[in-house]
């Protein structure tokens, strides 16, 4: 199965644990700057991370962005991922 | 012509849509790799059974007995409700891959028994319980249970006891392509009356939501015509009627986001509202407006025991004003005429079997082939992917600077899909796979031709094959290596719709040939590590067959070269060498490429034997092929496990009449001089230059004593011969296990003849034993082959040691036949696919419907694995339909292409019907 990844040009080479460690940095960056959807269960509210790392609560309403409020992201906070395609129905403009 | 034929010729033409509407729902969209979103793809618990009845699907629909148009916009199916369940029965339910001890399974009954090829009759039958159905029972009693017990399965509940359940058929009835009649005939089977509610629901795909579509559809109640008027954007309007008084429940088919996600719903009414409301008495639950995107018709039946209730819809373009005749607006759609049209079309449906189906069989083998050729009918699905906004979605798009990785298809982001694809089982494989739709083709192409080679070509299109050549293997990783089986069953339809037409669709074939050109230099390129024509590929679809997981870093260290791999490039080569021939005769620009395969197949067919001398894959002691195991020290050695790997390269055979040749002289004259300066390669495989029955060439990796040698284990019923067919791994390895130790761990291979003992590849496909038909067929193919070139001299012992002397035709003709018996009743009036389960054996109610598994038990032929794999085993249509068709004497004098024609004529050739009544069409 590896014989049919393709190879990337001018790879560095590194240890195993090394490109282990690299690949959780970069997914770890890579999550913290992605839009994301998420649901707060003990609020029982949308969660959204916009392009810039922001997030913002946003309340079951019409125009929900539009009343959106600031969330904090605490250790206590319960925030489950959703689904990229549920962004459509909240009308989020990005 | 018959009428469905006329339908058939109708709608190839683009004259009338009759394929428009069909059984494209899929039995299961739960727990597939398209509505995963989860971090660390894990598909089956992400979206299981239990949130499938609240959370809207993102790429497609499953229901019970459902159709959709072809692009499922629309949805219609059955649901359910005896008053017990604690849900409404609205799709099938079955074990997950961790929660069963044999990987995945589907734990209801149910039958595909008829369909046409426009669909424009099909008849399902569902057993429903009148007991609750239990859910818990069977996840705990599986839970427990290891891989060295049986299934747990439905009837050993004890929920079917006293006959305590519904026969539930469906029939639906194509007046035209847009009027379709909905009859349910529901049938007490037990000893006391009992309550059915029976809903009947329509209902739009959600494609608002997340596709960015303005544009709603809407589902409203007709005030005064008992029904449902449908009105979408892109289908215009529909109008269900439902005879009779039923109370039509409302919804819409949104994800019920408080249960699901525990945040607020939009909207009261979403995807369980109906169920909420029926099953826990929630009147809020559905839209009191009567209007919304789902709707079940409430009919609360109470059905005497042995007594037969029916209910009719009608699912139609046609508007009330003009529907209306009669005694009132019902009249008209439910009237005599309703009665007439399903009567046609049954009746049609009888016309157009009697004509295709071998005049020579009985009663019982008419239904297993009809029944074969309806459940691969019934497993056409709509399959919808694009892998680019998935990815999207996933947060891994392929095209921006930060992303997360996604855990599969990450290269596969070229892929649209969104087709009415056939399936290998709706339940449990509900998505395609590229080897196994090759064998599909090979079964419906007996009735639809043009479905078949629409199926090939869609493979190969841009928005499925990779642009480096790789066909899409299935969604858990289309990046699999799938065996290249694309281009036999392209030539093979190719013949067959020549046969039928006395003229083949070049255009087509050229077509084709240009994409699979793609994919063999893929193979190429990416599978031959060292250049010598010995090639890899993994597990290449004989999941558990090898000593190692063949699609993982060996253990050993090094690489393997695999018999199987090689033998499939053989017959890849001579498959384009086919094609590229025949098209060579009208166009000279091909018989270059003939030239080029020619050539290529001799290099792959003598790799087979030549390559590493002593440690090549040919094993001169035991008379057989094995994989080679290369070390990283340069030492090897062969893996001598006796298993189809080592039978495949029988299968790598085709002969060839030479008209190429005679119309391109200069070939021949190329093709001698190629070998002439290598005789090594010669000497390794069958002397293409020899020539056999009337003047027939044969391209083979197997000369005459090898094949002897390869056909004496095949063909012991201590090895490879089974009562009920060829056997994928040799039975002597019951008393005579492989067994490779490297690094403290023991690696060992031994027969197993039902399930698998392990987990590797999931654990519920077992190569170490079992019949599986495609290879089987496989081998009939090579076999009618040989005998084409061999003729009646070629005579081998069968079964070996037995005496019993036969021909080639007669050696294929034999394994047809054991593997036809799987399914028919024996002496004693029992079907071996049944094995002891006695239900089957003996109720009236049971036992003429006909289970086509995924593999069976390598001694008794009990069925194994997926029940409605009629996939690749309805290939069983295929075989009987080939020796029913072709006598020996047709096939030494006319060719491998006799076939084709025989199947077009009115009489099989050389085959007589004792019923004096005819033959097949």
């Amino acid at each position: 199965m590896a014989m049919d990844e393709p190879i990337l040009k001018n790879k560095i080479h590194r240890t195993a644990g090394e490109e282990r460690i690299r690949r959780q940095q970069e997914m770890t960056i890579a999550n913290r700057r992605l839009v994301a959807l998420f649901v707060e269960r003990s609020s029982r509210q949308w969660v959204v991370r916009d392009p810039e790392g922001n997030f913002w609560l946003i309340p079951a309403v019409e125009d929900g962005w539009g009343h959106r409020q600031p969330f904090q992201l605490t250790d206590e906070a319960e925030l489950e991922p959703v689904p990229g395609h549920y962004i459509y129905m909240l009308d989020l403009p990005f | 012509m018959n009428a469905e034929q006329i339908r058939l010729e109708e709608a190839r033409v683009g004259k009338v849509s009759w394929k428009k509407w069909g059984p494209y729902l899929s039995e299961r969209q739960w727990g597939t790799v398209r509505e995963d979103y989860s971090e660390g793809g894990d598909a089956w618990n992400y979206f299981g059974h239990d949130q499938a009845r609240s959370r809207a699907y993102r790429w497609g629909e499953d229901g019970l007995a459902g159709i959709s148009d072809d692009q499922q916009n629309l949805c219609f199916a059955l649901a359910l409700w005896n008053g017990k369940d604690p849900i409404l029965k609205e799709r099938l339910f079955g074990l997950t891959n961790s929660e069963s001890n044999h990987g995945e399974d589907v734990k209801e009954y149910y039958f595909y028994l008829d369909s046409t090829p426009t669909h424009s009759y099909m008849k399902y039958l569902y057993k429903y319980p009148q007991a609750a159905y239990p859910y818990s029972r069977l996840v705990e009693t599986s839970r427990v249970r290891g891989r060295k017990e049986m299934e747990y399965e439905l009837l050993d509940t004890g929920v079917f006891n006293e006959n305590r359940y519904f026969d539930v058929f469906v029939e639906y009835a194509k007046a035209s392509p847009e009027d379709i009649l909905i009859q349910f005939s529901i049938h007490n089977r037990g000893p006391e009356p009992a309550e059915l509610h029976l809903l009947p629901t329509l209902w739009f795909r959600n494609q608002w939501s997340w596709h960015g579509y303005s544009a709603r559809p809407v589902l409203r109640q007709m005030a005064g015509a008992g029904g449902v008027k449908s009105s979408d954007a892109k289908l215009g309007e529909r109008y269900l009627y439902c005879e009779g008084a039923a109370n039509f429940l409302f919804t819409e088919n949104e994800t019920n986001m408080q249960r699901i996600f525990g945040v607020p719903n939009r909207t009261p009414y979403v995807k369980d509202g109906i169920n909420n409301a029926v099953v826990h008495g929630q009147e809020g639950a559905v839209n009191p407006e009567k209007k919304g995107t789902k709707v079940a018709a409430h009919y609360k039946l109470s059905v005497k025991p042995g007594e037969c209730r029916v209910v009719r819809l009608r699912l139609t373009d046609v508007v009330p004003a003009g529907a209306a005749a009669g005694n009132g607006e019902q009249a008209g759609q439910f009237g005599g005429g309703f009665e007439a049209v399903l009567d046609a079309r049954r009746s049609e449906a009888d016309e157009f079997y009697k004509g295709m189906t071998p005049a020579t069989s009985n009663a019982d083998e008419a239904n297993v082939f009809r029944q074969a050729l309806a459940g691969m009918l019934w497993s056409k699905q709509f399959y919808h992917y694009d892998v680019d906004k998935w990815l999207e979605e996933r947060g891994s798009d392929p095209f921006k600077a930060v992303r997360k990785a996604a855990p599969r298809n990450e290269h596969w982001h070229h892929m649209y899909n969104g087709d009415v694809i056939s399936m290998p089982d709706k339940w449990e494989y509900p998505w395609y796979a590229a080897w196994d739709l090759a064998f599909h083709v090979v079964a419906l192409t007996l009735v639809d031709v043009d479905f078949g080679k629409q199926q090939l070509k869609l493979m190969l299109r841009e928005r499925y094959m990779h642009p480096n050549g790789q066909i899409p293997a299935y969604e858990w990783n289309f990046g699999d290596v799938n065996p290249p089986v694309h281009a036999w069953s392209t030539i093979f339809t190719y013949w067959l719709e020549k046969g039928q037409k006395g003229e083949g669709d070049r255009d087509w074939l050229k077509s084709n040939f240009q994409k699979l050109l793609l994919n063999f230099t893929w193979w190429v390129n990416r599978k031959d590590r060292s250049g010598r024509n010995v090639f890899e590929g993994g597990f290449l679809g004989l999941d558990n067959i090898g000593v190692f997981d063949r699609s993982a870093p060996l253990p050993t260290g090094g690489y393997l070269e695999q018999a199987d791999g090689t033998a499939w490039m053989a017959l890849f080569c001579e498959n384009m060498l086919e094609i590229s021939a025949e098209l060579a005769l009208t166009d000279p620009d091909y018989a270059d490429m003939a030239l080029k395969f020619v050539e290529h197949f001799f290099w792959i067919a003598s790799s087979m034997a030549q390559v590493g001398d002593d440690t090549g894959m040919w094993d001169e002691e035991d008379g057989f092929f094995y994989d080679v195991l290369r070390l990283p020290n340069g030492q090897a050695q062969r893996l001598k496990v006796r298993s189809m790997v080592g039978l495949l390269p029988l299968c790598a055979a085709t002969v060839f009449n030479g008209e190429v040749l005679t119309k391109y002289p200069e070939l021949m004259e190329r093709a001698r001089n190629f070998l002439e300066a290598r005789p090594e390669v010669r000497a390794a495989i069958h002397d293409p230059v020899k020539t056999g029955v009337a003047g027939r060439r044969l391209a083979s990796i197997l000369d005459e004593p090898k094949l002897r040698r390869v056909l004496a284990k095949m063909l012991d019923e201590n090895e490879f011969l089974s009562p009920y067919g060829l056997r994928s791994l040799s039975h002597y390895h019951a008393d005579h296990p492989y067994v490779f130790q490297t690094g403290g761990q023991e690696f060992r291979v031994s027969y197993l003849p039902a399930e698998s003992d392990t987990g590797m590849f999931g654990g519920n496909s077992n190569w170490r034993g079992p019949i599986w038909m495609p290879v089987n067929l496989l081998i009939i193919r090579a076999l009618l082959q040989y005998y084409a070139y061999y003729g009646d001299e070629f005579i081998v012992e069968c079964p070996t040691g037995s005496g019993n002397k036969m021909n080639l035709y007669q050696v294929a003709e034999e394994i047809g036949r054991r593997l036809t018996r799987i399914f028919l009743r024996d002496k004693d009036g029992r079907r071996p696919v049944y094995g002891g389960a006695e239900k089957f054996q003996r109720d009236p109610h049971w036992r003429d419907c006909i289970l086509f598994y995924e593999y069976f038990h390598g001694d008794n032929g009990a069925g194994l694995g997926a029940s409605h794999q009629t996939g690749w085993t309805g290939v069983i249509a295929r075989i009987m339909h080939v020796f029913a068709t072709i006598s020996p004497a047709a096939l030494l004098e006319g060719g491998k292409k006799q076939y084709a024609k025989s199947s077009a004529s009115a009489e099989p050739s050389g085959r007589k019907d004792p019923s004096g009544k005819g033959a097949a069409a």
